[in-house]
């Protein structure tokens, strides 16, 4: 998965200087092989700042089938998404949108899987953005703070819910890829001071410790064994 | 979706909450979002300006300035739904270093985005740049009786109906020259109880009632051909077409009548009756002087007396101002007493020498709501012989112990301090009372201090009042004398607090033991009463309630003169708050007491609350410079 952070080129970008979009995506199911996506959202944050002002949020009419208990958990009808665009014209925008920006997501290695299976499909270029995986950041940071309170609640959740919710971050609009990169970019928000103890200071010094992370555990890459999709 | 959250966010937080949604959505649109653990210094005094307005969502800050001395101190506290840095917005440089005191999360509105703002939303700027009581304070009150439990069918008819809307119609009138059966005869073919009498040149000089064609004509078989100038009622009492109803109960209830005239423009153009008001809204203070006033044994009072308390729900529903408030309930109380007073002059016969019953303390200032303790004295006229000095302790001790009890009785509980006219220390000739004063304020003792605040906001209430207005003037020349007592209470007001310490628990205390602290009356009203009792003592204000005062000081006094409107919204806001705090504590059956949980307060209530504290610690400064000397 370490793929899409093995650049020759390093960025030594503060991390109050660079961008990151933060991004959630909705799909029909979690088989790579036969489900697609439903929609895209994704927060920038500039810095620690989450920009509300630059958000993306995109419904796909979807190659695959609606399935049933994805329907129930996202909310996402068919006739939601009858009359919008199909994925290719959608994430040629989101690539636009992400630009060169680091990508932060919750297990962000799915959604970015399916993302560019999408493109190939399309025929198009995969991203190669740079990446970091929330939960591994704070599977890193777990092991290294003992004394902020979800570290004790919440030792072995992998839910960006749970863990959000020991941040005292706000759950609302539950499922919704939007809301849950806005979450997710709340939760990266509370990392950012973390980091600055930890002497972690640019963008290379944090991908090394997210990938270090992923690949002490590839399992959590699996799509199958976590529960947000 | 993440708009929307900002957007109710938005309407919960003054001065946004003043826009218009769409205006709201665009604002959110254009808002980042930042998190600062505890402790973060957010922006440092005389580091660069900052780049935007922050709106906290959650959380508390510090704002502080170091001294020249390098020491850090505290200048204000802003919790969730409060702002800062919009000074630093407009300068150069960070006047403050602003630190959060617990994690914090504020919304960003970028330097753009505000400068916009300013430029096309005026309430927003008026926010920001005006004295917050003038132009809030009315969008506070909506939103604190909006928000009262109590706030059900009643569509305070008595604060939201102008005079002239239901009383203003053709004026009957009869010229003074008129016979008594003229007048009788057209107020019968216009099925009136009322016509206002006029000169020829049209000026109303009186009112003729069914009431006055009772007991002035038929009851004593006057002639019929008099003239209704005989018998007319003066003086005139007026309102204006544009009051609000309120004000002519209240005036009705005042002078005792059932007509006023309605003037609009400087013409007569109505009469309004207590009839009127009758039909405009059903349960009318009126009807309970009227019970008063029939009663004739203190049994029969006890009834009375009991729903005199829950008119204070009935207004607060209403919507009546904490002033309009304590009027009514002032007056009521004080027909009670009189008829107290009455029932036992009647039991004990008349008084061998002339005496004036006074009220004092919150009674005095005609400030009290629900049911507090009796503060009350008797002057009476100095006795010329020992025989009169004995025949009048004798009388007035049967007559205190009877008012007293009956007092209690109608729910008014004792005085624990003792100070009611039954102790024979306050029921005393004129010569004793100016001793009393003259020595309180020559030597100012911690007891002398304590009990010249409560005495000194008396108030007679009955009997004659011209001892009560001597005592008043011995009062005022003593005090121009000898100025140390007022350095002592100038000094016990800036003792009281230290707001800055007090505002962060305001602002940030949701657990603990200092939850539910925000004492209402040591932190707000107290302040505000004492330093206005101390601004009407230095410029000897005869008035003894602290809205009066305030009102009689706006001219004479300097630093009034600045402060008056701000001080005045501030003690309503307050005492309006207290009332309805104790409202609800009565309704659910809780104790009642002066506490509030800040929770509870809306974002904009916090906000004045938080304003009327700084004026409180702003005038305290300028009482310290004022009375530098006493200040130990």
């Amino acid at each position: 998965m370490s793929r899409f952070a093995k650049r020759a080129d390093r960025d030594t970008r503060l991390l109050s200087e660079a961008d990151f979009t933060i991004v959630d995506t909705e799909l029909t199911g979690l088989d790579e092989k036969r489900d697609t996506i439903v929609s895209i959202g994704a927060v920038r944050m500039n810095g620690s700042r989450i920009n509300i002002k630059d958000t993306f949020y995109r419904l796909a009419n979807p190659r695959a089938e609606l399935k049933r208990e994805s329907i129930l958990v996202h909310g996402i009808t068919p006739s939601d998404i009858q009359q919008k665009p199909d994925a290719k014209t959608v994430l040629e925008e989101f690539c636009r949108y992400c630009g060169d920006s680091v990508i932060v997501g919750h297990f962000i290695c799915i959604d970015m899987e399916f993302i560019n299976n999408e493109l190939k499909a399309a025929g198009m270029q995969t991203m190669k953005n740079r990446t970091i995986d929330t939960f591994a950041i704070y599977e890193w940071i777990k092991k290294r703070i003992t004394d902020h309170a979800c570290f004790e609640l919440m030792p072995n959740s992998n839910a960006l819910y749970e863990i959000s919710k020991c941040f005292d971050i706000p759950i609302s609009g539950a499922h919704n890829s939007e809301m849950d990169a806005f979450i997710t970019a709340q939760l990266f928000q509370r990392f950012m001071p973390l980091f600055e103890e930890f002497g972690i200071r640019t963008v290379d010094e944090l991908l090394a410790i997210s990938d270090l992370s992923i690949r002490g555990g590839d399992k959590f890459c699996k799509a199958t064994e976590t529960s947000n999709f | 979706m993440i708009i929307d959250e900002i957007v109710i966010f938005l309407q919960q937080t003054p001065p946004f909450q003043f826009l218009q949604e769409q205006e709201q959505r665009s604002i959110a649109a254009n808002l980042s979002l930042e998190f600062y653990p505890k402790d973060t210094v957010i922006l440092r005094q005389g580091g660069s300006s900052s780049d935007s307005l922050r709106i906290i969502k959650k959380g508390g800050v510090k704002i502080s300035i170091s001294s020249e001395s390098g020491e850090d101190v505290a200048i204000d506290y802003r919790g969730e739904g409060e702002t800062f840095g919009m000074v630093s917005l407009m300068g150069d440089k960070q006047k403050t270093t602003i630190t959060a005191i617990e994690d914090t999360i504020c919304y960003l509105m970028g330097k753009q985005e505000f400068m916009r703002l300013v430029d096309t939303s005026p309430v927003f700027i008026e926010y920001f740049l005006q004295s917050h009581f003038t132009k809030y304070i009315n969008k506070t009150y909506t939103e604190m009786r909006n928000k009262s439990l109590f706030y059900g069918s009643s569509d305070h008819i008595l604060f939201t109906t102008q005079v002239g809307e239901i009383a203003e119609k053709d004026v009957v009138t009869v010229l003074e020259d008129a016979t008594i059966q003229e007048a009788a005869r057209l107020m019968s073919t216009r099925r009136i109880s009322s016509v206002v009498v006029i000169q020829d040149d049209g000026v109303p000089v009186g009112i003729l009632t069914d009431r006055d064609l009772r007991d002035k004509v038929v009851s004593i078989g006057r002639n019929l051909k008099e003239p209704v100038r005989d018998i007319m009622s003066p003086p005139l009492i007026r309102v204006d077409a544009r009051d609000y109803c309120f004000e002519a109960v209240l005036k009705m209830l005042k002078y005792n009548i059932h007509h006023v005239l309605v003037i609009r423009d400087g013409r007569l153009s109505g009469v309004i009756t207590n009839h009127d008001l009758m039909l405009l809204q059903g349960k009318s203070p009126l009807s309970f002087a009227k019970d008063i006033e029939n009663q004739h044994t203190v049994e029969g009072l006890i009834p009375v007396s009991r729903k005199i308390n829950n008119i204070i729900g009935f207004l607060l529903k209403e919507g009546a101002k904490a002033s309009n408030i304590t009027k009514i309930i002032t007056e009521l109380n004080d027909r009670l007493v009189r008829k107290i007073i009455e029932i036992g002059e009647k039991q004990f016969g008349q008084s061998p020498l002339s005496y004036c019953w006074i009220s004092f303390g919150s009674e005095g200032r005609k400030e009290k709501t629900f049911r507090t303790d009796q503060d009350n004295a008797i002057i009476y006229a100095n006795p010329q012989t020992e025989q009169q000095a004995a025949a009048a302790a004798q009388y007035f001790e049967k007559l205190t112990g009877f008012v007293i009890d009956s007092l209690i009785k109608c729910g008014f509980p004792p005085c624990p301090a003792g100070y009611m006219a039954s102790n024979p220390e306050w029921t005393q000739p004129l010569n004793t009372w100016k001793k009393y004063f003259s020595d309180w304020v020559a030597a100012p003792t911690a007891e002398a201090v304590l009990k010249s605040l409560i005495f000194f906001d008396f108030r007679p209430i009955y009997g004659d009042f011209g001892l009560a207005d001597e005592l008043k003037d011995a009062l005022r020349m003593q005090l121009s004398r000898q100025k140390l007592l007022l350095g002592h209470l100038a000094n016990m007001i800036v003792k009281n607090t230290s707001p800055v310490g007090f505002l962060k628990s305001f602002v940030v205390e949701k657990s603990g033991e200092h939850k539910n602290q925000l004492n209402l009356k040591i932190k707000g009203v107290t302040l505000i009463v004492d330093i206005v009792r101390l601004f009407a003592l230095e410029r000897g204000i005869k008035e003894t309630s602290t809205l009066e005062r305030i009102e009689a000081l706006r001219d004479k006094h300097t630093i009034m003169k600045e402060y008056a409107d701000e001080l005045e919204h501030a003690f309503e806001f307050i005492m309006l708050l207290r009332m309805h705090n104790q409202l609800a504590q009565l309704e659910s059956g809780e104790e009642i007491n002066n506490f509030m949980n800040p929770n509870r307060l809306s974002n904009l209530e916090k906000k004045t609350m938080k304003d009327a504290f700084h004026l409180i610690s702003k005038i305290q400064d300028l009482i310290i410079q004022r009375y530098k000397p006493f200040i130990i």
